[in-house]
C-alpha cells in the first residue's frame, strides 16, 4: 500500500543549521507595506504569535528528544530547536518596535503568552501514560503547525507583489529568511511526530485544532491590530479584505489555503512533497540577514 | 415511516436560530465592551519583555572622530532614545566587515543621544581596532548592539581603580561619577608614554585636590608599583582593574585581603580558546561530577554522561542549552543572556568556569 505511506522526497533534506542574524528596525515604517494597513497587520500577526508559539515548540522538543532513537532525526531536531529559538528571538525584538510606534502589543502578546505557557504548557500529569500522551498531542499539534508555517514560508519567497508595492526591506528580509527557514525544515515536525507515533487519528484531530486555533487567532490579532493603529481612525479587519489581498497577491490566497488542508489530511502526505528547498537555500544565500550571520560565524570560528 | 412532523421541526429551527441570533448579538456587546476576551492573559507577559534584544542592531551615525592620545580613536555616536547606561559598560561594535568587538562606554551616562567609545590600534590584533582606525569616518553609520555592563561600580567605602593603557575607558565614566559624589577614591593609571595615554587633562583635573592621580608612564617611571598601592588601600576598598593580562594578574596576585577585585577583560580574552582552562561541573541533579577539558565545552563533556541534554547553535547565540547556574563563577562567553540572566545562568556551549574552579549545574 505505497500510496498510503507517507513518501518523503529525499533530496529535499538539507543539513539545518541555526543562523546568528540581526535586524535594525529603526527605519522600518509603522505601515510597511505602503498605503495597505490591513495587509501589513495581518502579516504583524505573526510576530503576536511567533516569539512565545516557537518558545513552545523548543520547549516541547526538548523534552522529545530521549524518545528520539534516529541519529539523523536527532541532528535534525537540533537544527530545527536552533533555527526556531533565533526565529522567536527575531520576531520578538520587532515588538518593541511596534510599541515605539504606538501600537503597543502586550495585551495580545500577553494572552498568546498564556495560551502556550499555561493552557498548552506542562500540566500536572502523572508520569507514565498521561504524560505520554499529552506530549504525543502537543508533538502531533507541532506537525500541524509546522504545515502552514511551511505553506506560508512557500508564499512568502514567492511573494513578488510585495517587492512591487514597495514593502520595507528588512521586514522582508525577516521574513523570507524565516520563510526559507521554514521550508528548509519543513519535514523535522512530521519526522518527529511519525517517529514517535504516527497515529492517523491524532493527525486529523490535532489538525482540527490547530487550523481552528490559527484561524481564530489570526482574525483576532488583525482586528486587534486594525483597530488599535494609532494612525487609522476606523481600522476594520474583515474576511473580504482578506480575500481581495489574496487575489491580489500580497496575502495568501483563499483557494490555495483551503487546498492545503487536504493534502495534510492524505494518508500519503510528506511534508518534503511540497515546497522547494533548493529556492530556500537559494534566498538564504541572498539574505542580508543570513549573509552578514554567516559572515558572523565564520569569523567567530 | 413515522409521520413526518413539519411543524415541530420548523419550530425547532426556529428556536435554534433565534438562540444563535441572541448568542452572536451578546458575545458582540461583550466583544466591544473588552475585544480580547475571551482568553486569560498570563500575569507576567514574556514576549516583547525579554531585554535581550538579541537580534536587533541600533544604526548610529559616527558625528565625530577625534585622537586624544597617540594611536587611539575617540567616535561619537549619535542615534536618538538610546538606552541608558552606567560606568563601566561596553558596546558591540558590528563593523562593516562583520567583525563584533566591544568597546567601553567612556562618554557622559547622562547622554541619551550619542555614546563615545575609543579604540587603541593593536598592530597584531584580530583585525577589529585596524578596522575601527581605517574604516570608520564622521558621516558614516556602524551598527551596535547592548550596551551591556559586566564590570558595574561597586558600592565601598573606599574605591582603587587601575587603568592600563586604553583599559582606562570604562574607569573614566567611574572618576566623573566618583568624584562628582566626593567619594573617596585613587586611580594608578600606566601607559607607554604620556602621548599614548588618552584623556590625561581631563583625569588630572579630576584629581587635582588630594593627589588622587598617580599617573605611571613607562618611558619616565617604569611599571607602576601595585604593590605599594595597594598595601595602601584600607581595608573593605572595591579595587577596579582594566588593562593588559599581565598587569590584571599582577594585581590579583598582590591584593591583599579584605579588598574585593573587579576585572574588566576588555582584550576579549575568554574568546580566545588558548587561554582556556580545565575545570570540573557538577550535576547536581544527576549526581555525576564531569571534567571539563581546557579543549572542551562544558556542553561537549555533559553529553558524554546525558546524551539527551539539549543544545543547537554551540556558539552561544541561540539559547538552547541555557541551564542554571547553582555555584561557582562563570565566564559568561555568550552574546544572548541578559545580565539578569547572567546571575543564575549560564550557556554551556560556550561559557565556562572562571579560573579553573568548579561549577554546579542545574541538571
Amino acid at each position: 500500500m505505497s500510496n498510503t505511506q507517507p513518501a518523503a522526497v529525499a533530496s529535499e533534506r538539507t543539513l539545518l543549521k541555526a543562523r546568528r542574524v540581526n535586524f535594525a528596525w529603526d527605519r522600518t515604517p509603522l505601515h510597511w507595506v505602503p498605503g495597505d494597513p490591513f495587509t501589513t497587520h495581518t502579516i504583524n500577526v505573526l510576530h503576536l504569535l511567533l516569539p512565545a508559539g516557537e518558545r513552545w515548540f523548543i520547549h516541547v522538543y526538548r523534552q522529545v528528544l530521549p524518545y528520539i532513537h534516529d541519529e539523523e532525526l536527532r541532528q535534525d531536531v537540533i537544527g530545527f530547536i536552533g533555527q526556531e529559538a533565533m526565529h522567536s528571538q527575531a520576531h520578538d525584538d520587532v515588538l518593541p518596535h511596534l510599541k515605539e510606534q504606538g501600537l503597543d502589543p502586550t495585551p495580545y502578546t500577553a494572552q498568546v503568552d498564556w495560551l502556550f505557557e499555561k493552557l498548552l504548557g506542562d500540566r500536572t500529569l502523572p508520569p507514565g501514560r498521561a504524560r505520554k500522551w499529552w506530549l504525543l498531542e502537543r508533538v502531533a499539534t507541532i506537525a500541524a503547525i509546522e504545515h502552514y508555517t511551511a505553506f506560508l514560508g512557500d508564499w512568502i519567497l514567492n511573494a513578488d507583489e510585495l517587492d512591487r508595492r514597495g514593502a520595507d526591506p528588512t521586514m522582508l528580509d525577516l521574513l523570507r529568511w524565516h520563510g526559507a527557514e521554514e521550508v528548509e525544515h519543513r519535514s523535522v515536525a512530521f519526522d518527529v511526530f511519525m517517529h514517535v507515533d504516527g497515529s492517523y487519528r491524532r493527525r486529523v484531530r490535532t489538525w482540527a485544532t490547530a487550523f481552528s486555533a490559527l484561524a481564530f487567532l489570526w482574525q483576532r490579532g488583525a482586528r486587534f491590530f486594525m483597530e488599535n493603529d494609532p494612525s487609522l481612525l476606523e481600522g476594520k479587519a474583515s474576511f473580504g479584505q482578506f480575500y481581495r489581498s489574496g487575489r491580489r497577491g500580497t496575502l495568501p490566497s483563499t483557494p490555495s489555503m483551503l487546498k492545503s488542508i487536504p493534502r495534510y489530511l492524505s494518508r500519503a502526505y510528506h511534508p518534503s512533497q511540497e515546497g522547494s528547498t533548493a529556492q530556500a537555500v537559494d534566498y538564504l544565500t541572498r539574505s542580508p540577514a543570513a549573509v552578514a550571520a554567516e559572515a558572523r560565524t565564520t569569523e567567530a570560528r | 415511516m413515522p409521520p413526518a412532523l413539519p411543524l415541530p421541526r420548523l419550530r425547532t429551527v426556529a428556536v435554534a436560530a433565534g438562540a444563535a441570533l441572541l448568542a452572536k448579538r451578546a458575545l458582540r456587546r461583550r466583544i466591544r465592551k473588552s475585544p480580547l476576551w475571551p482568553l486569560p492573559a498570563l500575569d507576567e507577559p514574556i514576549s516583547g519583555r525579554l531585554q535581550r534584544r538579541s537580534t536587533t542592531g541600533r544604526r548610529l551615525l559616527v558625528t565625530e572622530r577625534t585622537s586624544p592620545a597617540d594611536g587611539v580613536v575617540r567616535l561619537r555616536l549619535e542615534g536618538p532614545d538610546l538606552p541608558a547606561w552606567e560606568p563601566g559598560a561596553h558596546l558591540d561594535l558590528v563593523l562593516p566587515s562583520g567583525l563584533v568587538r566591544q568597546y567601553s562606554l567612556c562618554g557622559d551616562p547622562a547622554d541619551t543621544g550619542a555614546y563615545t567609545v575609543a579604540a587603541r590600534l593593536v598592530e597584531d590584533g584580530r583585525g577589529g581596532s585596524r578596522e575601527v582606525h581605517t574604516a570608520l569616518h564622521e558621516g558614516m553609520e556602524v551598527e551596535v548592539r547592548g550596551p551591556r555592563n559586566r564590570f558595574p561600580l561597586t558600592e565601598a567605602p573606599a574605591h582603587l581603580l587601575i587603568a592600563g593603557g586604553i583599559g582606562i575607558t570604562p574607569v573614566l565614566p567611574m572618576l566623573r561619577r566618583l568624584a562628582a559624589e566626593g567619594a573617596d577614591w585613587h586611580l594608578l593609571y600606566g601607559g607607554r608614554s604620556r602621548a599614548t595615554m588618552p584623556f590625561l587633562e581631563e583625569i588630572e583635573k579630576l584629581g587635582a585636590e588630594g593627589g588622587r592621580v598617580t599617573v605611571v608612564p613607562q618611558d619616565e617611571a617604569g611599571h607602576p608599583d601595585l604593590a605599594a598601592a595597594l598595601a595602601d588601600t584600607a581595608e573593605g576598598t572595591a579595587v577596579h582593574c582594566c588593562g593588559p593580562q599581565p598587569l590584571m594578574d599582577a594585581v590579583a596576585a598582590a591584593l591583599p585581603p579584605g579588598r574585593t577585585l573587579h576585572l574588566e577583560r576588555f582584550s576579549a580574552a575568554g574568546t580566545d580558546p588558548a587561554d582556556a582552562e580545565p575545570f570540573e561541573v557538577e550535576l547536581r541533579r544527576s549526581g555525576l561530577t564531569v571534567p571539563v577539558a581546557a579543549d572542551q565545552s562544558v556542553l561537549a563533556a555533559v553529553r558524554a554522561e546525558l546524551p539527551h541534554v539539549p543544545y543547537s547553535c554551540e556558539q552561544g547565540f541561540c539559547g538552547t542549552c541555557q541551564q542554571r547556574v547553582l555555584a561557582g563563577e562563570v565566564e559568561h562567553r555568550d552574546e544572548l543572556l541578559t545580565d539578569v540572566e547572567r546571575a543564575q545562568a549560564m550557556l554551556i556551549c560556550v561559557s565556562r568556569c572562571r579560573g579553573g574552579g568548579r561549577l554546579v549545574l542545574d541538571l
